[in-house]
């Protein structure tokens, strides 16, 4: 479980700025998300976290270690303990469910890891899933299997980008049960991504509120139920 | 970072082998005495044959692009019986080298009108060279309506009629393609003189060409390349330009299927449209070469059986290294900062000089004592080779690795797999079908090859285009028609060959 | 690591490179020709000869680009031309080096150089190929002028002037007619429609396949068609007059060339009786020496008046006209 922190960062896309003198402070231990309209930065900030980007000011620090500062990533991605479920889940479409698991793992030299992905399959019941191709999945198994692989690495931090902005109501329901599970089961950290804020106040233990950049208010579900923010109230509304 | 290495070290070796004898040769033209003679030569009759000549390709490749997109259509996105059979035959006139159809289209309208007149003209021209670039141009747009994801279409469907969706969605989809087709189609059409030259129609090369055959004038001849070269470089930019600001579209991270069309009522036309194109500009041409040929293929095998080891091992490293160093070039331009895609421009210019060029400021660079081991073997002609076809492999790999999601990548650095090993694994797995397609014709297009190995061949090979051509020089009609027969056979079987060991590796486990 | 030696390994194989007992001999005779000659000479000596051969002339920039592009370093020992007009632009461009051969001491010096830079042997003459069947209505022309008619009206065809021995008999004949009756002529045959074909194997191909009349050819051209089996027939053109276009092979040393002594000892069988006999019987070229011995189908040079012309000035007329001809072509 790690503790993130980022103090005033500021980040632009080809001159087009996205985040400005950021704060934040996220939980460790918690499911936080994050909520905004596109472009208030939320994927930005996620993709900080991973270090997949770098900030050109502040600095952010995971479990009280700076990992950037001075526009230079102090502690490479691999390295922070950290898994991500893209948007479009980004799975290997050469590969197989077994190996899009196995990939990582084999990586870290990891004995035994047959018995590792047998495990995570299991858990979320998908093990005669494979030997399947992605294109052979429906959407939902999709999803079980990107967030299988993110788990099977055992990250402590899982970020999550609006994994769930394809799928019906029903299965929607379905996954944010297994993922309200997930962080307790794995005992991690969850940053989630979304625009939909019934579904960050069907989850959530903290919720940032993110407009042009700038957080317009953090707190628990009640907390921001009751938020007095002009923004905050007109967001909730819609 | 290592592969970054890797791209400074092709860059550099690229700029050393190949495009320091261009500038060598430039520069010594511009530094000669006659120079400002010769630039006098270049007066408005000059500039008026390179206007016509541009009209010309350009028309030419307006109509093979427009008739790429109807056939890759009918043969990538619909279930039309013997789809695949049907894309292997279209690409027949790629195979041969252009005069040799010319040769053949000509005796097909003599034998059935006894004129020809109409062939040994612009408008012939425009028939011949278009109906043996339209092969390239339904590769490279069949391969991107492939990339499709069906999601794309099927949600415009839902909405609109197919027709519209061929048009609002499908085609600005495809138009890094249409554009590349486009492009690469005008360079080959405007620097081809084989063609023009026996037909007897005046074009721009056709002009270059005579500067060097028959006036020996090449530093005129170079001053006139030039002019070429600059309208490469406005070609580049224009490309570079639109590019940037067409759509890009990804392979499915959901699973990649593809859309097919139902042509319904439309099949039994569609059919015939494609049987009837492969009538004209396929089984025609062939069936003189083979009406011709057939009593002489014993002989014309005889002739060209020492040939064939040397040519094809020497296509195959060729088109080997090729596709290599496309793409190192593919893979960094992507990425690229502007400092990168300098070799992007460097690669197309060479493409875009006219093979006897190229081949004279090679023999002047490396016709020298310490350089003659590599002059008086195969390496001076896979040099050129990786020179003149890098373009073409470096478009068709990097307009494949443009629709490879960045998530597919950033996944694999999250889980520390190192650059080289994502290459190896993710991206080149992936975009493997582009990688057997630039194979396939930069070992096509090397096989083939003629004006740039006359210049270069060391004294003593014997290579396959070569014996073709001299012996051409004064051998009976019958035995030219079985030669070109045999070579083209030879290629198809390679390919075919090609074709089955890319299945096999494609079916192993990653 | 593994791949990078694997490019290495495929580099190296492609720069293997043997350098025996060689001479490296450029020729723009045709291969089905010349390659058999050469080959022999290496039975016979042991040297290795490794060629390089032209193709036709539109096709390719082919062999004399080469040697000129190779001139500070020459790859080649020994220029074997199909006509004298390629050697003396060497030659002008100071890329020949003088040599007499013993062998041909009793050619005659109207086919040498006159400083020993060239020697020429086994002639071919231009000559009119003409389809028996089609001609047969009409009179048989006898004299290069009479191509003029209106009876050949889009009926005769001519290889490109610009190249090869076209160019060297349109040079031979404003040498001998003079600027003037030489255009003259040539606006006459425009007039009347002359096809312009892409080579003399072209007019040979048109000419049997009935789309011109006739055309004006070489001998070695002409008697292949004839061996074909077509239906030709060959008139050697104004014997009563100007004379028929003799054209020798011609062959010479390259200046500062690798392999001199061997490239001498191919020269001295090139110029041979022998050499003369093959290439009689393969392509009916016609023998300098005297006495060699030739099929009976094949002329002889004591039975053709040939064109009165100096080599040298022609060559040097051919350069004058050039931008005439292109003019004419392309009109």
């Amino acid at each position: 479980m790690s503790k993130i922190q980022f103090r005033n960062i500021s980040h632009s896309y080809a001159a087009e700025s996205v985040l400005k003198a950021l704060d934040l402070d996220i939980e460790a231990g918690k499911l936080t998300c994050l909520l905004g309209g596109s472009g208030s930065g939320k994927t930005t900030i996620l993709r900080l976290i991973a270090g997949l980007e770098i900030a050109q000011e502040g600095s952010i620090s995971i479990a009280d270690k700076t990992v950037l500062e001075n526009e230079k990533n102090l502690v490479a991605s691999p390295d922070r303990g950290i898994a991500f479920v893209f948007q479009d889940l980004a799975l290997w479409p050469h590969f197989t469910v077994f190996q899009n698991l196995a990939f990582g793992l084999r990586e870290q030299k990891q004995n035994n890891f047959e018995v590792e992905i047998k495990d995570i399959l299991s858990r979320f019941s998908i093990e005669d899933l494979s030997e399947k191709y992605p294109h052979q999945l429906s959407g939902g198994q999709q999803q079980l299997v990107a967030i299988a692989r993110a788990l099977v690495l055992k990250p402590k931090i899982l970020l999550m980008d609006e994994p769930l902005a394809n799928l019906d109501v029903k299965l929607k329901r379905k996954m944010l049960d297994y993922i309200k599970k997930i962080k307790n089961d794995f005992n991690l950290s969850l940053i989630y991504v979304t625009h939909d804020h019934k579904e960050a106040f069907g989850i959530a233990d903290n919720i940032v509120i993110l407009n042009e950049g700038k957080v317009e208010a953090q707190g628990s579900v009640e907390e921001i139920k009751q938020s007095e923010n002009t923004f905050v109230k007109y967001f909730l509304e819609y | 970072m290592k592969t970054n290495f890797l791209y400074k070290v092709t860059f550099v070796l690229f700029s050393v082998f190949v495009l320091l004898p261009i500038l060598y040769t430039l520069f010594s033209v511009f530094l000669e005495e006659s120079f400002l003679d010769n630039l006098r030569l270049i007066n408005s009759s000059t500039f008026l044959l390179l206007f016509r000549s541009i009209a010309i390709s350009s028309l030419i490749a307006f109509l093979s692009t427009g008739l790429g997109v109807l056939l890759a259509f009918l043969l990538y996105k619909t279930k039309l019986s013997f789809r695949k059979g049907f894309r292997l035959l279209l690409l027949i006139p790629l195979f041969v080298s252009p005069y040799i159809l010319a040769v053949a289209w000509k005796d097909v309208l003599y034998l059935f009108f006894e004129n020809h007149t109409f062939i040994a003209s612009y408008k012939g021209l425009v028939l011949i060279l278009t109906s043996i670039f339209t092969p390239l141009s339904i590769l490279i747009i069949g391969s991107a309506l492939s990339n499709i994801n069906s999601q794309i279409e099927e949600s415009a469907l839902l909405i609109v009629s197919p027709r519209t969706v061929m048009f609002r969605i499908i085609l600005p989809l495809i138009k890094p393609a249409l554009i590349s087709s486009f492009v690469l189609v005008f360079i080959f059409s405007i620097s081809e003189f084989t063609v023009p030259s026996y037909l007897g129609v005046k074009v721009f090369t056709t002009e270059i060409f005579t500067q060097f055959s028959a006036f020996y004038n090449h530093a005129l001849a170079v001053i006139q390349s030039a002019l070429l070269i600059l309208i490469s470089i406005f070609l580049l930019f224009s490309e570079g330009k639109y590019l940037s600001e067409a759509a890009f579209l990804s392979i499915g991270t959901k699973g990649n299927q593809q859309k097919f069309h139902e042509l319904g009522r439309f099949k039994i036309v569609a059919l015939i449209f494609l049987l009837a194109y492969l009538f004209s500009s396929v089984l025609m041409p062939y069936f003189m070469l083979v009406f011709q040929g057939m009593n002489d293929l014993g002989k014309a095998f005889d002739l060209l059986k020492p040939t064939i080891f040397n040519s094809v091992f020497l296509a195959l490293g060729s088109s080997v290294l090729i596709v290599l160093v496309g793409f190192i070039v593919a893979y960094f331009s992507v990425k690229a900062s502007k400092l990168k895609k300098i070799f992007d421009w460097i690669l197309l210019i060479v493409f875009a000089i006219p093979s006897i060029i190229l081949g004279i400021s090679f023999i002047k660079f490396y016709n020298q004592s310490a350089l003659s081991f590599i002059y008086t073997s195969y390496a001076i002609i896979v040099i050129a080779y990786i020179g003149k076809f890098t373009f073409i492999a470096s478009k068709l790999i990097s307009n494949a690795i443009r629709q490879v999601p960045k998530s597919l990548n950033e996944q694999a650095i999250l889980i520390g797999i190192s650059p080289l090993k994502r290459i190896r694994k993710i991206l080149i797995p992936i975009i493997a079908p582009s990688l057997f397609v630039a194979f396939v014709i930069s070992f096509i297009f090397s096989f083939s090859e003629l004006s740039l190995t006359m210049m270069l061949y060391p004294p003593g090979t014997e290579i396959m285009p070569i014996k073709v051509f001299t012996i051409m020089a004064n051998a009976p009609q019958s035995l030219v028609s079985a030669m070109s027969l045999i070579v083209f056979s030879i290629t198809l079987l390679l390919i075919v060959i090609f074709h089955l060991v890319y299945q096999k590796i494609k079916n192993t486990n990653v | 690591m593994k791949y990078l030696s694997i490019v290495i390994l495929l580099f190296v194989m492609l720069s293997c490179n043997n350098d025996k007992n060689v001479v490296v001999v450029y020729t723009t005779v045709d291969q089905v020709f010349s390659e058999p000659i050469l080959k022999d000479f290496e039975k016979e000596t042991g040297i290795t000869v490794k060629s390089v051969f032209d193709a036709e002339e539109t096709k390719s920039t082919g062999v004399l680009n080469r040697l000129i592009a190779e001139k500070d370093n020459p790859l080649c020992d020994l220029f074997w031309s199909g006509d004298p007009v390629r050697t003396i632009v060497l030659k002008n461009k100071g890329i020949t080096e003088a040599y007499t051969s013993v062998v041909a001491k009793d050619i005659s010096t109207v086919f040498k150089d006159a400083e020993a830079h060239w020697t020429g042997f086994s002639a071919r003459a231009r000559v009119l190929i003409y389809n028996k069947e089609l001609l047969s209505q009409y009179p048989l022309p006898k004299s290069i002028f009479d191509l003029t008619a209106d009876t050949l009206k889009g009926k005769v065809a001519i290889a490109n002037p610009l190249f090869g021995t076209t160019t060297f008999h349109m040079a031979a004949l404003f040498s001998l007619l003079g600027d003037e009756k030489a255009k003259q002529f040539l606006g006459d045959l425009k007039n009347n429609n002359v096809v312009i074909a892409s080579s003399n194997g072209d007019v040979k191909k048109r000419v049997i396949q009935g789309e011109v009349f006739c055309g004006l050819t070489d001998t070695d051209d002409a008697f292949e068609a004839i061996k074909e089996g077509a239906n030709v027939g060959i008139v050697f053109l104004d014997q009563d007059g100007i004379g028929t276009l003799v054209m020798p092979n011609t062959v010479n040393l390259i200046q500062n060339s690798k392999h001199q002594e061997n490239a001498k000892k191919l020269m001295d069988y090139l110029l041979s009786k022998n050499t003369e006999a093959k290439l009689a019987k393969s392509c009916a070229q016609m023998p300098l020496h005297k006495g060699v011995d030739t099929p009976t189908d094949v002329p002889s040079l004591d039975h053709i008046i040939p064109m009165d012309i100096d080599y040298q000035k022609t060559a040097q007329k051919l350069e004058e006209i050039q931008l005439y001809l292109k003019d004419w072509v392309e009109d």
